[in-house]
């Protein structure tokens, strides 16, 4: 019995000149909820559409263990005659769910789509045809679930709605989630992969990247009037590794957490200043991100 | 909810349903009423002295029913036909689609229904032409319209087939529509080179007037190289879509 849902060896997708995906590999743990990130052009709607077999790759393999896979583009659309309740019910059929109205009725109202099941497709806004992908996603009880930006045009409600979702799939279904925004991958991912113009630049837990992309430890100080002295001293210290001056304080960093928790208030103490804060510097995703994929 | 009932679904809902009976209707309608009433038209018009009309004639009655119905009517068929076949032409609903049925499962349904849908449009405006000429003018053959109208009914298995071909080589709906009646326009065109006229399906269309003015049936070969010209294309359509990216 594989252990991953999805295993992908050296993919390459080429479109003429542009490399889309450089030799990507990686592999999806079975029942996880996987993020899949990266800036514009990275090469995750490539991706998804390989997995989904909408797209060969140029090279490499992959291999998917799921039966059914459901897969929601960025900017979903459908039959615009349809209702849609029409829409999740063909959903369904197609994916050999048993014609159960109670299971699209239950999806059309976990998706806030209760109001508007029985009107057609046409009239609705962009958000609510995202949600409607979702429940026409949902609703065939994927073994794989490939969603790609599923949030992006949503308002915080309805951000809110989909991530409570996406959190209950865990464990039932594997689900690759494609995102540009952070917090939601760090709220509902166990792993993620970066991608950065094709190329897999990480793979792992998004704690192992925060320790593997931070090199040493950063502090913040705050001191009462004029910090010139004090930058002094921060400078003429071999245990520093950097000195960085902002607009009302001073970063100091350091290889090891525990050379700064010792050595740093001592020294602060001889220089004689006061000291208004002092305190570890926490990174964001965002900034590690941005280390990454720069 | 089948992909049959999204078909029915969406010729009823669109509206395309009413434009093809309405197109083949009218011409069932002007057909007749032209040559029944095309020289008091004149007349009244003060060109009735200028112009020597035929006689007004149930053969003149289908022939201009024909002649006026399969120029629009083709029309409408194509791109009614590349509205429902190529899909692709919206990537999003072609995802959709695509990751939850196969080629096959999406397009026969559409193929069918299309065609179903042309054909009973062109028996409509047939009937309507044939019961009209016969209350203005005269019964046409009844043996003979049948036949040719069931030659007519191949032409446009063919022809929605075309249709496919073209949308699987090109995904855009005017495009796929423009490409098939262009290549009709050409198969008509080729079918006036002496001896490859008549194994061509352009040849079909001929059929209908020829019968019902007495003519000889001389469509053997016409017929076999529509009916594999049309599993050819539609085999064609399935290998080629299945084989596109989204």
């Amino acid at each position: 019995m594989p252990t991953h849902a999805v295993e992908i060896t050296g993919i390459t997708k080429r479109y003429r000149d542009i490399v889309a995906l450089d030799a990507v590999t990686l592999s999806v743990p079975k029942g996880s909820v996987y993020g899949l990130v990266g800036p514009n052009g990275a090469g995750k709607t490539t991706l998804l559409g390989i997995l989904a077999g909408l797209r060969s790759p140029t090279a490499g393999s992959f291999s998917v263990s799921s039966s059914r896979v459901s897969v929601l583009p960025d900017t979903p659309k459908f039959e615009p005659w349809l209702t849609a309740r029409e829409t999740v019910t063909l959903s369904a059929a197609l994916g050999n769910v048993p014609n159960d109205s109670d299971a699209v009725g239950d999806m059309l109202e976990r998706t806030g789509l209760a109001d508007a099941a029985d009107r057609r497709v046409s009239g609705f806004s962009r958000g609510m045809l995202q949600r409607l992908g979702l429940a026409a996603a949902v609703v065939s009880n994927p073994d794989l679930l490939l969603l790609d930006e599923p949030a992006a045009a949503l308002d915080p409600q309805g951000r809110r709605e989909v991530l409570d979702l996406v959190t209950e799939l865990r464990g039932k279904s594997t689900v690759v989630f494609s995102s540009h925004i952070l917090d939601d991958v760090q709220e509902v991912c166990d792993e993620i992969a970066i991608l950065t113009r094709g190329r897999l630049v990480y793979q792992g837990t998004l704690l192992e990247l925060v320790n593997s992309v931070t090199r040493g430890y950063t502090y913040r100080i705050e001191v009462r009037g004029d910090n010139t002295e004090t930058i002094e001293a921060l400078r003429g210290c071999d245990w520093i590794t950097h000195v960085g001056v902002e607009e009302d304080g001073v970063l100091v960093s350091a290889d090891e957490r525990s050379v700064l928790e010792s050595r740093l208030l001592p020294l602060l103490s001889n220089v004689g200043v006061a000291v208004i804060s002092l305190g570890p510097v926490e990174r964001s995703l965002e900034d590690v991100f941005l280390d990454v994929t720069k | 909810m089948s992909l049959w009932r999204v078909e029915w679904l969406r010729l009823w809902r669109t509206r395309t349903v009413w434009i093809l009976f309405g197109v083949f209707v009218f011409f069932g309608i002007l057909g007749p009423a032209t040559a029944r009433f095309l020289p008091e038209i004149m007349e009244s018009a003060g060109l009735g002295g200028e112009l020597a009309l035929p006689p007004p004639s149930p053969e003149l009655a289908m022939s201009q029913y024909l002649s006026n119905a399969l120029q629009i009517g083709l029309l409408a068929i194509a791109f009614i036909a590349a509205t429902s076949l190529a899909f692709d032409s919206k990537p999003e609903v072609a995802m959709f689609y695509r990751t939850r049925a196969t080629i096959v499962e999406i397009l026969i349904p559409r193929y069918v229904v299309v065609t179903i849908a042309a054909i009973s449009a062109f028996l409509a405006g047939t009937a309507t032409a044939f019961v009209l000429s016969t209350l203005l003018i005269g019964a046409p053959d009844v043996l003979a319209t049948l036949i040719g109208s069931a030659l007519i009914t191949l032409y446009i298995v063919f022809a929605v087939a075309l249709v496919g071909l073209m949308a699987s080589l090109m995904a855009s709906v005017p495009g796929a529509a423009l490409l098939a009646v262009g290549t009709l326009i050409i198969l008509g065109i080729a079918g006036l080179i002496p001896y490859v006229g008549p194994w061509l399906p352009s040849y079909l269309v001929g059929g209908f007037d020829t019968l019902i003015a007495g003519g000889e049936f001389d469509y053997w070969r016409a017929i076999l190289v529509t009916i594999v010209a049309s599993s050819a294309a539609v085999w064609a359509s399935i290998y080629l879509m299945s084989r596109r990216e989204v």
